[in-house]
């Protein structure tokens, strides 16, 4: 097993960030700033991270966990609605709870049922947390994008079906599936390449951290297929149940 | 009696219109300067918006207590602009354009007998995209008058078409109307295609 990174040689992995400044500087690319602050900014969020989880590891508590999960639910949420400050309140309340139950219900499935542990066990249910939800979130925030794109590109095809006596359902459902295969597509891609093209992260700081292969393997297929589902869930929750809330009972548009 | 009736309407403190009635099987026209609520005005005809306030009767039923999809299907609403599947050909766009309301599409003759009505003489496969934008516009209208119905809204219906075909499709139009025993309202700017085709003229927003 490796040893543990030493604190004064991880420092000196810095002196790459000269390696970029100086093609920077060579290619006249006028971020050198950007550099700095993203690096120093990357380095205190993390060492406030860690902080706090050494806290949390070491007092394993449910309540903390809990907690943890909440903040981070809420600060994903948040970055969603922070986009989509013109939805009426009822899309809004179903992106949360889109988010919030499928994020936590595929956690709870992966911890307690795949890998046989206690929900609350910080080690696990706040690293996973982060990716389940992250990865809800940026499917959300794709499937979204593109929904609304598509709103805006077909409104005269819109109208003209709705004059026409075409369902809302019936018009809006296509642009609904075509969102969800968008925002779902990049991750089935991203297995296939996967293992062939790079090892993936998880993994990758499995095996540095002594784990054999094989176990490093089977994680990440799991992880990656609790990924999957959890993007695919959350956007289908979002978009098949907010599109819904985009007309009224007399069938004409709110948008 | 009267295909519509308004009373008292008015839509978001903008526009406030007259009390009046639309005659049934007859070809209304509907003229007025720019922004006093012709397309609007239409659009609350066939319940794609609704009053803010008074109502709208249809052959003496309040539009709000008629089911919003029948009422559109019998009203039916031809939009300014034309709007087709362009990677498709003409067929295929009639075929689409039914699909989407459920219906059997009709008979390759039946297509063509629509699209001659709408002075288009060409084969039902050509591509959309191939189209200039008034064989477009006169393709749409065709496919409305397939998809069938009690009284057909137009707005701007000649807007993309030359003097000739603007006539032509207009008077194809009426007497398939007058000989259906169907009603039609159109919305025009041009007082030669009113004068010519319309039996009642409702001027908004003031003098002819």
């Amino acid at each position: 097993m490796p040893e543990l990174l030493d604190v004064y040689q991880f420092t000196l992995v810095y002196v790459l960030l000269i390696v970029i400044l100086a093609v920077m500087k060579k290619c006249k690319i006028n971020q050198s700033k950007l550099v700095i602050v993203a690096s120093l900014r990357m380095t205190f969020q993390l060492a406030l991270a860690g902080a706090i989880l050494t806290f949390i590891f070491e007092r394993p508590h449910p309540l903390f966990t809990l907690a943890y999960l909440a903040v981070i639910t809420g600060f994903s949420i948040h970055m969603i609605l922070s986009k989509h400050k013109e939805l009426n309140k009822t899309f809004k309340m179903i992106i949360c709870v889109s988010l919030s139950v499928t994020g936590l219900a595929i956690l709870a499935f992966y911890i307690v049922v795949v890998l046989g542990d206690n929900f609350f066990n910080p080690q696990l249910a706040i690293p996973l947390s982060g990716m389940i939800v992250g990865n809800a979130v940026s499917g959300v925030a794709l499937g979204m994008k593109t929904f609304k794109e598509s709103l805006s590109a077909k409104r005269h095809q819109i109208d003209t079906l709705i004059n026409m006596g075409v369902t809302p359902q019936k018009t809006l459902l296509p642009l609904v599936n075509q969102a969800i295969e968008t925002a779902t597509l990049p991750t089935i891609i991203t297995m296939t390449s996967m293992g062939i093209i790079k090892l993936p992260g998880m993994m990758t700081g499995q095996m540095l951290a002594g784990a054999m292969p094989i176990t490093a393997i089977l994680y990440q297929i799991s992880i990656i297929i609790a990924i999957a589902a959890v993007t695919c869930l959350s956007v289908f929750c979002t978009l098949y149940f907010g599109y819904k809330t985009l007309w009224n009972e007399r069938n004409q548009l709110l948008i | 009696m009267a295909l519509f009736k308004l009373e008292n309407v008015a839509f978001k403190g903008i526009i406030q219109y007259p009390n009046f009635e639309i005659k049934e099987k007859a070809a209304t026209f509907i003229t007025g300067e720019s922004g006093v609520g012709k397309s609007t005005l239409l659009k609350l005809l066939n319940g794609v918006l609704t009053p803010t306030e008074g109502h709208v009767y249809w052959v003496e039923k309040k539009l709000t207590d008629v089911d919003s999809i029948v009422l559109r299907r019998k009203v039916l609403l031809v939009s300014q602009s034309a709007v087709l599947f362009d990677e498709h050909t003409i067929e295929e766009n009639f075929k689409l354009f039914f699909d989407y309301r459920d219906q059997a599409a009709p008979s390759s003759e039946e297509m063509t007998h629509f699209l001659a009505m709408c002075s288009i003489v060409m084969p039902l496969d050509a591509r959309v995209y191939e189209l200039s934008g008034g064989e477009k516009q006169r393709v749409f209208v065709a496919i409305h008058l397939a998809l069938g119905f009690d009284a057909l809204l137009m707005d701007e219906p000649t807007s993309a078409l030359d003097e000739k075909n603007g006539f032509a499709m207009l008077r194809n139009i009426k007497a398939y109307c007058k000989e259906q025993g169907k009603s039609l309202v159109i919305v025009s700017h041009d007082k030669e295609i009113v004068e010519n085709f319309a039996d009642d003229v409702i001027v908004l927003g003031g003098e002819a």
